[in-house]
């Protein structure tokens, strides 16, 4: 009888190792090799986000990022269908990608300093630039942020909007009273009821919020932006293989839209044109494919499929859309048109 | 009054007797509300009061839900122009389909409903007086079902044994059926009508022999029917709405009672090891809450299987869900256990039972009739808790009601969906609760 014990723990020493192994075995295969075998992209989303993923009741999902995930798809696999969309909450989205439920992240999240380095994960590229601002009702009289003084402020806990309001009112001695909520259509009825003089979030959002108004033009957005939300996809930390193929997939959108290719003209585009720059873009010339590992035409699916970034852009967030943002102007635009986005040479 | 007027032996002039009191009608609505709401000023002050009260409380409610609301409508903002201050139930309508099924295909819905109603006519019997060996069937239902509802549910290229099993489940059922009738007709049942053939083989079993051989017989026709049917695969990521919640809820309180009986019996049991897992398990499993056991199933399980492996979501929220219930139950069943008198033990003791006897026969079944209004109270409470499995991304019904608000078309509906989902949760828990009450009446008449 004595003996159980020990073979016990043999056994558990021995499973404990095995684990371990195993542990390791994983971290030395990168995701790319992983998502060919598997025949399918995992992507890591939330449950839902106006304008950046929201499924519909057909079950398809849209959004801005999961347009991010299907072009890495039309890269990979040339067919921007091969993908499976996991939302999962906030705190879950980081553990996802470290143990490879989920093989890129792409959920509005804020590239910030202790995300990137303490959370295993690799921030990559910034597809949409937002800050936080307030909205408040016109009949308040409230022109800008600094007559906040005394305002109670509905807000999302756990997210950063609520560190930045705090930041915010200490500086600005506002005095504020937040008023913090779980769910931002809880948090946004309440502000519409009168149980809060404004409310904060990112800019997306408050126009999302404000669009579902009785009468939207009953409120407004103040004009300060009181941070810097980078909304930014990551993979794995470390797995420079497949962060390069997603990198360059964005970077692919960016070019398009640059180059004026479009998913309309792109058949065209790739018949006619002699422009050496866009024959190399487009797999036509040249083995730029090669290092990334991916098709010869992988560009020219990621576009065809999905868009340039800013077909994408119009699509989800454009004047047609829920949220109705303006590009133009703004950190979103091209960096010729004073914005911030600009896609490194394809050479 | 006849030794009067005999006495007398003249007629006695009439007298009116005195009038009766104004009819008090004291049968009827009218005569209830008299005896009950208005039976004096007091009562009738209190009366006029509370309906008031209750007339302030409903009537913006029923304005809102009824009167204002708005029932078809394109939009949100269509809504909105037509009726502000109503609930734009316009809105519910195009979701109706997802809210039941969440993403399965609109055109093999047929199979989730199949499956379901082959799951209701198992159970039917149930409640038949005529039917016997109940506990024999409903366990073989509990064993085999799963098996045929999974087959349907997810289509697609299954294994041999599978597919077996799931024909046997569908065979199993029609020999219940055709019995159940011919008890009905009194008949013979099938298998007495091989009774005598089987005897050669064994005396003693004949009937059970019986009825597995027509039980074979008939499985082999199924699957030799169905053989070529192939049903379209359809993954457990589309599966969605009050169709997973129950399959979840369904699972889970089937699970429970055995898992909880279990883990009950190792904490009163005098061995040791047994003893201090069953504690363990209970007190690890009862102190943290639910959504952390989900969340740990979810996010820890996959690091302890290979990247190519794909854990399905679904299973993982079924083991840390059966898990959680079980622990519960287990309380519950010990509560039910000591519930039983020293007595009882003693006596099977005295008649020479062993534990397992003593248990199945004499203790749970007491115990367990105890425990009848606990154990639907779990039932009921973990039927609501699996709404949490919306958190880690599942697509209940919950989430699929939350996600209507941010549908293009119907930005900012939040509230409706919410209330109208409260409303199915509660005929699914009232009706548990009534069952339970029934069931109590039932077996408290056996005593």
């Amino acid at each position: 009888m004595k003996k159980t014990p020990k073979s016990l723990l043999i056994a558990a020493v021995a499973g404990c190792a095995m684990l371990f192994s195993q542990v390791q075995a994983q971290a030395a295969e990168s995701t790319f090799e992983t998502v060919q075998k598997r025949g399918y992209l995992n992507c890591i989303i939330g449950n839902s986000f106006v304008g950046f993923y929201t499924v519909d009741d057909k079950g398809t999902w849209s959004g801005m990022d999961i347009d991010i995930c299907r072009s890495v798809a039309a890269a990979v696999f040339g067919d921007k269908e091969k993908v499976k969309f996991n939302s999962v909450q906030w705190a879950q989205s980081f553990t996802s990608i470290k143990s490879g439920a989920g093989d890129l992240l792409s959920k509005g999240m804020t590239w910030t300093l202790s995300r990137d380095s303490s959370q295993g994960l690799d921030f990559l590229d910034t597809y949409f630039y937002d800050g936080q601002g307030f909205m408040v009702r016109t009949d308040s009289g409230i022109k800008s942020a600094l007559d906040l003084k005394g305002a109670t402020v509905c807000v999302l806990t756990g997210t950063s909007s609520e560190l930045n309001l705090t930041d915010f009112n200490r500086s600005n001695n506002l005095k504020m009273k937040t008023v913090v909520f779980d769910d931002a259509s809880v948090r946004t009825a309440a502000f519409f009821n009168k149980n809060c003089d404004a409310m904060t979030n990112d800019r997306s959002g408050l126009a999302a919020a404000r669009s579902t108004a009785l009468n939207p033009a009953d409120y407004a957005v103040l004009p300060e932006t009181i941070s810097k939300e980078a909304l930014s996809f990551a993979v794995r930390q470390n797995d420079s293989t497949w962060a390069n193929v997603v990198k360059w997939t964005f970077a692919a959108l960016v070019e398009a839209e640059e180059l004026g290719i479009t998913s309309q003209n792109i058949d065209e585009i790739r018949k006619t044109t002699i422009d050496p720059v866009v024959k190399r873009f487009l797999g036509l010339e040249g083995d730029l494919h090669k290092g990334l590992g991916l098709p010869q035409d992988w560009a020219y699916q990621v576009i065809k499929q999905v868009g340039n970034y800013g077909e994408v852009y119009e699509r989800n967030l454009g004047p047609d859309t829920a949220l109705a943002l303006d590009r133009e102007g703004t950190l979103n635009a091209l960096w010729k048109n004073g914005g911030l986005l600009y896609s490194k040479s394809f050479r | 009054m006849d030794n009067q007027q005999k006495k007398h032996g003249a007629l006695l002039k009439f007298v009116p007797r005195p009038d009766r009191p104004p009819i008090t009608i004291t049968y009827g609505p009218v005569g209830w509300l008299k005896k009950n709401l208005f039976g004096n000023l007091w009562n009738s002050l209190l009366t006029i009061t509370v309906f008031f009260l209750l007339f302030l409380l409903l009537k913006p409610f029923l304005e809102w839900t009824l009167f204002k609301a708005v029932w078809s409508a394109s939009t949100r903002r269509e809504c909105l122009s037509i009726s502000p201050d109503g609930a734009c139930w316009a809105g519910i309508f195009p979701w109706v389909n997802n809210l039941l099924y969440g993403l399965y295909p609109d055109a093999l819905q047929w199979r989730v409903n199949l499956a379901f109603a082959i799951g209701l006519l198992w159970f039917v019997p149930l409640a038949l007086k005529k039917v016997q060996q109940k506990i024999l069937f409903a366990l073989m239902g509990v064993m085999l079902f799963p098996f045929l509802a999974n087959y349907l549910f997810l289509g697609g290229d299954r294994s041999s044994v599978h597919y077996i099993v799931a024909c046997s489940a569908l065979a199993y059922l029609l020999t219940l059926y055709i019995n159940i009738i011919l008890t009905y007709l009194n008949g013979k049942r099938l298998e007495q009508h091989l009774e005598t053939f089987m005897e050669r083989f064994s005396k003693k079993r004949a009937a059970l022999l019986g009825h597995s051989t027509i039980w074979f017989f008939l499985t082999v026709v199924i699957a030799y029917v169905f053989k070529d049917q192939a049903l379209e695969h359809v993954g457990v990521d589309a599966w969605g709405g009050l169709f997973l919640t129950l399959i979840i809820s369904g699972v889970s309180i089937v699970m429970a009672l055995p898992i909880g009986i279990i883990l009950a019996l190792g904490r009163r049991s005098e061995m040791p090891i047994i003893k201090w897992f069953s504690i363990s398990t209970i007190e690890v499993v009862r102190s943290v809450p639910m959504i952390t056991v989900l969340f740990m199933s979810v996010t820890m399980l996959p690091l302890f299987f290979p990247n190519t492996m794909e854990l399905n979501k679904l299973v993982q929220v079924l083991v840390a869900v059966c898990l959680f219930a079980g622990a519960y139950m287990a309380e519950t069943v010990r509560g039910g256990l000591q519930a039983i008198s020293r007595g009882q033990y003693d006596a099977a003791k005295s008649l020479g039972l062993g534990y397992w006897r003593t248990m199945i026969f004499i203790i749970l079944p007491q115990a367990l009739r105890i425990m009848i209004p606990n154990i639907v109270t779990s039932f009921i409470s973990l039927f609501k808790d699996t709404t949490l499995v919306s958190i880690i991304g599942l697509f209940d019904i919950m989430l699929m009601a939350r996600n209507i608000s941010i549908d293009k078309n119907w930005l900012g509906l939040h509230t409706e969906p919410l209330v109208a989902i409260s409303v199915l949760f509660f005929v699914f828990c009232y009706s548990m609760s009534e069952y339970s009450q029934r069931l109590e009446k039932k077996l408290n008449t056996n005593r």
